[in-house]
């Protein structure tokens, strides 16, 4: 872990906790994880693994109740975002911190235009007057690549596709020039050519920015353009963190094994088997003592059940598993 | 939208030839009829008054008759208000009923809203808690009780305004509040739920994630689609409140329509119950019509066919 001062954003061992009828799921369980400006984290795992939870808790936006941060920091530029008064916290969302959520059919206002929602942003932030902002937008929307944008302001968001949709939440993200981009499976609702489209994008925009992105997925494939760094996240906890091309050269973590081997390849014979990860995903409320991921690890041994494996090794590529799989 | 308006007025005249035909071979149906009194009437006079009234025609006569006076929007003498044609009647009773209304629509709409708004906002606290049982009590309670609550809070403990009459605006404010509370309940509830609906939307999120205080989040994101299920709900309550209530109208004398409704339909009055069943299809259709309307200016997505 780098704890130099040249970190931008640093999280250390956050907890969040979900009450439910059924009982308390600890959807995050003490991740920590720093980001560096300019850089990209990735963070994979599967529905519920508590990577989206991790990022709406470090911006605020977990849900309370039923949602809580029973435990951990978040700091941006030294100071604790967990600990904020709503209103400082509300200057550095959207401004210095900005999101992008996953289905861009749900996460624009269908009541209001584009310029509507793209304005209120920079009005707020950058105290731009109404044509300043209108200005502003329309720019953003050229430089996300939407045609005629001094048209398509005015819009609604029912009126555009999908992809447009994304393009408009990138513009409105990216409006007040933030060091961080959260992306939450940015890509996830959209085609596969549209998918390509829209990472390009937010890649040419992170270089010309030097905006820090932290990219949320399930997909492997989108970590493997994007990312220098990638963590791999299961029953909200991180179970190994690597370089990107280390992480696929050589994983270290039986269940990053298993994704990388679950995905189909091209060059095998029609028909062949997949390769799935067996069992099933885990119950977060009734966790197993020691691994979370021993009741489907192919590996497991007899101190998994005891002990909880502790994320450790080498510089830049730590595991928590007690067993080599290399 | 011309196009739009000049359909639903097209189907609106089908509608009202309808109501008109269906109410009018009803109210022959029950047993008695305008000219029956507590003293039978001498089998002459009672010869004369038939034919005076058209009453001793075949009934298909009598219903071309009447269909044809009332297209010419001649509603014709009222029965019991012998006196009066029953366009009077409504043109005396309504202005009062609709102001009435207006006041009480002025507090549940205020009332009902500010209550839902907040109670969505500060769910599953005391205050929602407390709104919401306020609510159910406004449903419950009867019209009669909350006005005799009202008169000794507000005549006789804290003797603020009259007990009853009409005239003046301080008159309006009593029986508005009694006829808005149950409508303010049930605006309250419906913008409860229409809301916790929106504040669970992905594009609330969003919102917030743009860095936007909670009061701009609600008044700006949240609110318009909060609203429709309020305003579907407005357009049949409008009708029901402008055209006035027996009891809130009753308890502080007020000259409104609400007791015509009553004594029109117990006096087989056939042609003032006539008028008001048609006045109040009007009014229902038209407010409809409006709730059809107001989506389009609240959801951009709803399109007019």
């Amino acid at each position: 872990m780098h704890l130099g001062g040249e970190m931008l954003l640093e999280v250390e061992n956050l907890k969040v906790q979900f009450k439910t009828d059924d009982g308390l799921v600890r959807a995050v369980d003490g991740v920590s994880f720093a980001v560096a400006p300019g850089e990209t984290l990735g963070i994979v795992g599967e529905s519920g693994s508590g990577k989206s939870v991790t990022n709406l808790a470090v911006m605020g936006l977990v849900p309370q109740p039923p949602g809580r941060v029973v435990d951990g920091k978040a700091r941006f530029h030294g100071d604790d975002l967990l600990r904020m008064g709503r209103r400082q916290l509300a200057a550095i969302r959207g401004h210095r911190i900005a999101m992008i959520f996953q289905d861009p059919m749900t996460s624009l206002n269908p009541f209001l235009t584009v310029a509507q929602q793209m304005t209120e942003v920079t009005r707020l932030h950058l105290r731009h007057s109404h044509r300043e902002a209108l200005r502003h937008a329309i720019e953003m929307l050229d430089r996300v690549g939407i045609p005629s944008p001094d048209h398509r302001v005015f819009d609604y968001p029912h009126q555009l596709s999908g992809g447009m949709r994304q393009r408009v939440m990138i513009a409105m993200a990216l409006a007040c020039k933030p060091e961080v981009l959260i992306a939450d499976e940015p890509t996830t609702a959209l085609d596969v050519t549209i998918q390509a489209q829209i990472l390009e994008l937010m890649k040419k925009l992170q270089q010309e920015e030097g905006t820090a992105v932290i990219l949320i997925t399930h997909d492997l494939g989108v970590i493997a353009g994007t990312c220098r760094r990638v963590v791999v996240m299961y029953a909200g906890r991180f179970v190994e963190e690597a370089p990107c091309e280390e992480l696929f050269r050589r994983p270290q973590h039986p269940y990053t094994l298993g994704l990388l081997q679950s995905i189909p390849r091209l060059d095998e014979a029609a028909g062949t088997a997949l390769t799935p990860i067996e069992g099933q995903p885990p119950d977060l409320i009734h966790l197993p003592p020691g691994c979370a991921f021993r009741p489907r690890c192919r590996f497991a041994v007899e101190q998994c059940a005891r002990r909880r494996p502790p994320l450790e090794g080498e510089a830049g590529h730590r595991k928590a598993c007690f067993v080599d799989v290399v | 939208m011309i196009g739009f308006i000049l359909k639903r007025l097209a189907w609106m005249a089908i509608t009202l030839w309808v109501v008109f035909t269906a109410s009018f071979f009803l109210m022959r149906a029950v047993p008695g009829g305008p000219l029956d009194q507590e003293r039978a009437l001498a089998p002459e006079i009672e010869q004369n008054l038939k034919q005076r009234y058209h009453l001793d025609e075949p009934i298909y006569r009598q219903y071309l008759r009447e269909l044809g006076n009332v297209a010419r929007l001649d509603l014709g003498y009222s029965f019991r208000l012998a006196d009066f044609r029953v366009g009077e009647i409504i043109a005396q009773g309504f202005p009062i009923s609709a102001s009435l209304g207006i006041v009480a629509l002025g507090f549940a709409l205020s009332l009902g809203l500010v209550a839902g708004i907040v109670s969505a906002v500060r769910r599953q606290t005391l205050i929602d808690f407390s709104l919401m049982l306020l609510a159910t009590v406004g449903i419950a309670l009867p019209n009669f009780v909350i006005a005799g609550i009202m008169i000794i809070l507000f005549v006789f403990l804290v003797p603020v305004f009259p007990a009853a009459g009409w005239g003046t605006l301080r008159h309006l404010i009593l029986p508005g509040f009694c006829l808005g509370a149950p409508f303010a309940a049930y605006v309250a509830r419906l913008t409860r739920t229409g809301m916790l609906d929106v504040l669970s939307q992905d594009y609330i999120r969003t919102a917030y994630a743009k860095g936007l205080a909670t009061r701009t989040v609600i008044l700006r994101h949240a609110l318009k689609g909060a609203m429709l299920p309020v305003v579907s709900f407005l357009g049949p309550a409008i009708a029901g409140i402008l055209t006035g209530s027996l009891v809130v109208e009753q308890i502080f004398a007020i000259p409104g329509l609400g007791a015509h409704f009553i004594q029109a339909a117990t006096g087989r009055d056939y042609t003032l119950a006539m008028g008001l069943v048609l006045i109040y299809t009007t009014l229902l259709y038209t407010m409809n019509m409006l709730v059809d309307i107001s989506y389009t200016y609240l959801d951009p997505r709803v399109k007019l066919e």
